[in-house]
């Protein structure tokens, strides 16, 4: 194999027949921006039907082209369609990288096609750089629980695949392109063929104090919280600030909160404007998920790692700062 | 009856000279936790003012003030205790140790630590094992500072083996009423040098002086450890397990004891069923957590074997192993998260904490099941069965505060009666503090409760110290005492 | 009777697990181990289909000798036999290789009809194994699974937990599956099974045990990543700490501070 022969990036649209996920348009934003070191050309891939205004959103992220798959086994999401169309495409068109959401489908089906393309994967890099004397891109993310940042490459094989999660980068349109390719692919694949199929479906009650990706204001609470006993004053913390609870992930680990209140690399990247953490010790892939306008850490540790990245840092009891944050709020709300 | 003076502007300048500016707070500055521990529900009361002492002269410096003022003094660690023993009842200063947490000096050749009094359990855990020590009393409570466990005299699960606080006790610096400084003990292994005062100021509750440095016993720490979870039909059987497992030369480190009950509460409030609810196919009725120490992983393994062959001839359903540090990890938050648990389904509880004789504990249990059928009231307990030491909670879950006041009144008066005919003792380790006076005063007896009286005199002539706690009447009336807050 | 295949790992403690500031290399030595805790969980979900439908329950691992302590771990708790893979070539492999070797390894056992595996584990923490292994075993996959209904005619039904809800869903065997750990927490091992387990024997096989694997697809040579560089997290310049004396007074000067920005 010549690495020279693979060109171009891709970018994988999931969507479910009526919007596109928001993670595609992300991504199509920042490789936007890798395809200018690296001259590549960036191109969005679809499978199944797309309303043309989503369709729209995605050309406005500065693609060069997209491709439109078509055929049998796209009604819904299916690993083995999904698997067997990027294998097709990828043999034809010699992408350099393809890039998928890390959702839970993206991350079901694109390591699957990349053992089949007998290629490397990367998941969940934070950053994304380009190495000129390589020819290859960097994938950058916290290892070993955030003590180190490590780079990761595919050195040899062809084409590079990362799946990135959900709100990494930002959706951050920079305009369309004059001219956007427009690729039609046709590529059947027989439904009978496909291994396993919803056959019902329970939708979630929403619960809005588990939807804190979007919210504005965040009290993060760490593994420095003494146990559960203790949470309810975050609560009323973040109650009055209007805000959320959030936490890392040892408090998932300890079953005091739900695992999708956990903020970081491998949990919900968050964009408040107000962010509070409480016994938060700071390892990388807990802060790699925090984009706030405003950081206030609190921790018993002068030494703890969560002081560099806030704007405002007490050293001090979790507990009794919280108390004294509430006595204060709640007595000028009064 | 006892009367105190308030501190007035000039004795406040007075303890400001003292401590300094910051760690000086005047009514208005106390923090108001200031005003109870753990257990609220006997009531707040908040202290005029309060200081963070750091060293002995400055705790001398301050009785002598409060002595000549006739102020009282509540002397406060963490606060996490279950019996308002930290609890400012006339008011006064409250003198806090918190910031006395200083690990002094390891005497490696005599296996002794040089501490201050704020320093907490878990610190001193921590700390000891990264000198390849260990501090064997091993009570619930690991954000307690070791100075309040020695003025409560704390067990926990450990103490079937190694014993309680008290036993790790070497040597004390202590401040008297007066703010006279004496030294008490020596580090050294064995006494036999007249009263020992030692003895009389640990589990005495800040009520005959103020600790302000200790020296504690350190072993080596054990090189293995291993649990066993023994699950059984029902209580009886459970606890009729216990002394076989002494008998059997076992020499366990803990038995600690969990009915189906707190083990359901415990799931539901961890999400993560570690204690199982079932096995073959039979109900768990109660189980008991057995844990070794040893040097390799045989001489464990062997204790293993034995332990299953008699809890087999004891009619056990099973023996579970708990040896992998993630299993370790499980079983001990879930039993360290016991009263986390049963705190979480209620509005308030209230507890006690007795010891009985360990072939009674059946016995005590079922009446207490009944007392709380009777009254309608849901009882939690959990408990060192291998001491006899039992935790008792009782949850208000919906009543209001007054209705279920009246209603464990009723219970805990029976209960501890009770207790008493079983020939069993008031507290194991939670101590007395204000809320179990009247229970230790049936318990002991006139005679007796007149003694301690007597001695707490003897320390405290006007009575400054700590007011209203174990054996001090002289607000019961309600005179002197402050309205709670 | 079912075959059951646990896919399970050791791992160092990542709390324990420090970085040289010299040389930059992780430091490991003397870190202690422990089975991936997510592995468990897969074994849990196993262990319960065996007691249900019946079954035999192969584990396997790739990794250093000491991995052995994990498989015994998983006897105990409900394996019936173990596969270790083991050999130096075999080492510094990503997830490429050592799905293509636990394949050609699980192959010398015969077929499966359930594989279980961990979501991720805690020291790579890709989550990539789960799909690559699907893929090799030309098995359909079932990730996030919350509860398995039955195991019949050749086809599983089983429920995830997806972002938004809960899904049913229904694939042929063999089928590979990854549970929520909520779900499926682990359990004790039985003194009797773990005193066994301890003498049980394991099957090793390295390089030269396993028929047709071809050399160049383990271990590095097989690897399509990998990292070279790995340094430090660059911390930005610390925020302002505030130091007043006191937490009244810090957050007094902490709401003063805030009092001009949106924010609040």
């Amino acid at each position: 194999m010549r690495k020279s022969d693979y060109q171009n990036i891709w970018v994988y649209i999931e969507h479910d027949g009526k919007s596109a996920a928001p993670v595609g348009l992300e991504l199509c934003c920042e490789l936007r921006k890798l395809c200018g070191k690296t001259g590549d050309r960036l191109y969005a891939v679809i499978l199944g039907r797309l309303p043309g205004e989503e369709i729209e959103k995605v050309r406005e992220c500065g693609v060069d082209g997209i491709i439109q798959v078509s055929g049998t086994g796209y009604e819904a999401f299916n690993i083995d369609a999904w698997t067997n169309a990027f294998t097709v495409l990828s043999r034809k068109y010699k992408p350099s990288a393809i890039f998928v959401g890390g959702t839970i489908d993206g991350r079901d089906f694109a390591p699957r096609f990349a053992v089949r393309l007998d290629t490397g994967c990367t998941s969940d890099a934070m950053e994304l750089d380009y190495d000129p004397e390589t020819g290859d891109i960097q994938f950058i993310e916290p290892a070993v629980g955030g003590k180190i940042m490590a780079v990761i490459t595919v050195p040899v094989m062809r084409p590079q695949i990362g799946t990135i999660r959900p709100g990494t980068f930002q959706y951050a349109p920079t305009g369309r392109k004059a001219e956007i390719e427009y690729i039609e692919e046709k590529i059947d694949f027989d439904p009978a063929a496909i291994r396993c199929r919803r056959v019902g479906f329970i939708p979630d009650e929403s619960d809005p104090e588990l939807d804190i990706a979007n919210a504005d204001c965040i009290v993060c609470v760490g593994n420095g919280l003494k146990d559960s006993e203790h949470l309810e004053r975050y609560r009323r913390l973040a109650g009055l600030l209007g805000g959320k609870i959030g936490c890392t992930r040892p408090l998932c680990d300890r079953g005091i909160l739900p695992s999708k209140l956990q903020i970081g690399q491998s949990g919900v990247m968050v964009k408040p404007k107000l962010y509070l953490s409480f016994g938060v010790s700071g390892a990388v892939n807990h802060t790699a998920g925090v984009d706030a306008d405003l950081f206030i850490a609190v921790d018993k540790n002068p030494d703890a790692q969560i002081f560099s990245y806030c704007d405002y840092g007490i050293v001090g009891d979790m507990d009794e700062v919280c108390d004294e944050l509430i006595a204060r709020l709640s007595a000028r709300k009064e | 009856m006892a009367t105190y003076n308030k501190i007035t502007p000039e004795i406040a300048a007075q303890l400001r000279a003292v401590v300094g500016e910051r760690r000086f707070f005047g009514k208005d500055d106390v923090d108001p936790n200031y005003s109870h521990d753990e257990m609220p529900i006997y009531g707040r009361y908040m202290p005029d003012a309060a200081v963070d002492a750091e060293t002995t002269e400055e705790v001398s410096a301050i009785m002598k003030i409060c002595s000549a003022n006739k102020i009282p003094v509540t002397c406060r660690g963490a606060g996490t205790g279950l019996v308002g023993g930290c609890v400012p009842l006339a008011g006064g200063l409250v003198l806090c140790t918190r910031r006395m947490n200083k690990i002094l000096a390891y005497d490696m050749d005599n296996l002794a630590v040089r501490l201050q009094p704020g320093v907490l359990l878990k610190d001193l855990a921590a700390d000891a094992l990264t000198h390849g020590l260990m501090y064997p009393p091993d009570p619930g409570e690991k954000t307690a500072t070791v100075g309040g466990n020695i003025s409560t005299n704390a067990g926990g699960m450990r103490a079937v083996k190694y014993g309680v606080t008290r036993d790790y006790v070497l040597a004390l610096t202590v401040v008297l009423a007066d703010g006279r400084v004496i030294e008490l003990g020596k580090s050294v292994c064995k006494t036999s040098s007249g009263y020992s005062l030692l003895h009389l100021m640990i589990g005495s509750e800040g009520t005959l002086g103020i600790i302000t440095e200790m020296t504690m016993k350190l072993i080596p720490s054990p090189i293995c450890d291993v649990s066993c979870l023994v699950p059984f039909r029902d209580v009886e059987s459970c606890i009729k397990f216990v002394p076989k497992i002494k008998l059997a030369n076992l020499d366990p480190q803990s038995i600690e004891f969990m009915d189906a009950d707190i083990v359901a509460s415990s799931a539901a409030f961890t999400g993560s069923p570690i204690f199982p609810e079932r096995v073959k196919n039979e109900d768990v009725g109660a189980s008991v957590l057995v844990t070794f120490v040893g040097s390799g992983e045989d001489e464990l393994d062997q204790k293993m074997i034995r332990l299953g062959r008699i809890a087999k001839e004891a009619d056990a359903l099973d023996v579970l192993v708990v040896a992998t540090s993630s299993n370790k990890k499980s079983v001990w938050a879930a039993r360290s998260g016991f009263l986390t648990a049963i705190e979480a389904d209620t509005k308030l509880i209230d507890e006690m904490d007795v010891v009985v004789p360990v072939d009674k504990i059946p016995a005590f249990l079922i009446h207490i099941r009944s007392l709380g059928e009777e009254n309608g009231i849901r009882i939690r307990n959990f408990g060192h069965a291998g001491d006899g030491n039992l935790h008792i909670y009782c949850c208000s879950d919906d009543l209001e505060e007054d209705e279920f006041k009246r209603r464990v009144k009723i219970i805990m008066d029976k209960a501890y009666a009770k207790c008493a005919e079983l020939e069993g003792q008031v507290s194991g380790e939670h101590s007395i503090g204000h809320a179990k006076m009247v229970y230790l005063r049936e318990s002991v007896g006139e005679d007796v409760f007149g003694l301690m009286g007597e001695i707490k005199k003897v320390f405290d002539p006007d009575c400054i110290l700590n007011p209203g706690k174990v054996c001090d009447v002289s607000l019961t009336g309600r005179e002197g005492r402050r309205q709670p807050c | 009777m079912l075959k059951i295949l646990v896919c399970v790992k050791q791992i160092p403690d990542v709390d324990l697990v420090k970085m040289d500031p010299e040389t930059g290399n992780l430091i490991r030595t003397g870190v202690p181990t422990l089975t991936n805790p997510l592995d468990l969980n897969a074994l849990e979900a196993a262990v319960q289909v065996k007691e249900r439908l019946g079954g035999r329950i192969t584990l396997i691992t790739m990794g250093p000798p000491t991995a052995e302590s994990t498989l015994r771990e998983c006897l105990a708790v409900g394996g019936d036999e173990a596969v270790l893979i083991s050999g130096r070539p075999f080492g510094g492999a990503d997830t490429l290789s050592t799905s293509y070797a636990i394949v050609k390894a699980a192959d010398m056992k015969g077929k499966f009809d359930l594989i279980f595996c961990g979501k991720e584990s805690l020291d790579g923490a890709t989550g990539q194994m789960a799909s690559q292994l699907a893929e090799r075993f030309n098995a359909s996959q079932i990730s996030c699974c919350c509860g398995i209904e039955e195991v019949k005619d050749g086809k599983i039904r089983a429920a995830r937990t997806l972002e938004t809800g809960i899904e049913l869903v229904e694939a042929t065997l063999p089928c590979l599956i990854t549970v929520e750990k909520d779900k499926f927490c682990g359990r004790l091992p039985s003194l009797d099974n773990y005193l066994a387990a301890k003498k049980a024997p394991i099957t090793v096989f390295t390089e030269n045990d396993i028929d047709g694997l071809d050399l160049q697809k383990i271990g590095v040579p097989g690897s399509g990543t990998i990292v070279p560089k790995i340094y430090p997290p660059e911390l930005p310049e610390p925020g302002q700490i505030i130091r007043t004396g006191s937490v009244r007074t810090d957050v007094a000067r902490l709401m003063e501070l805030l009092a001009g920005k949106a924010a609040l």
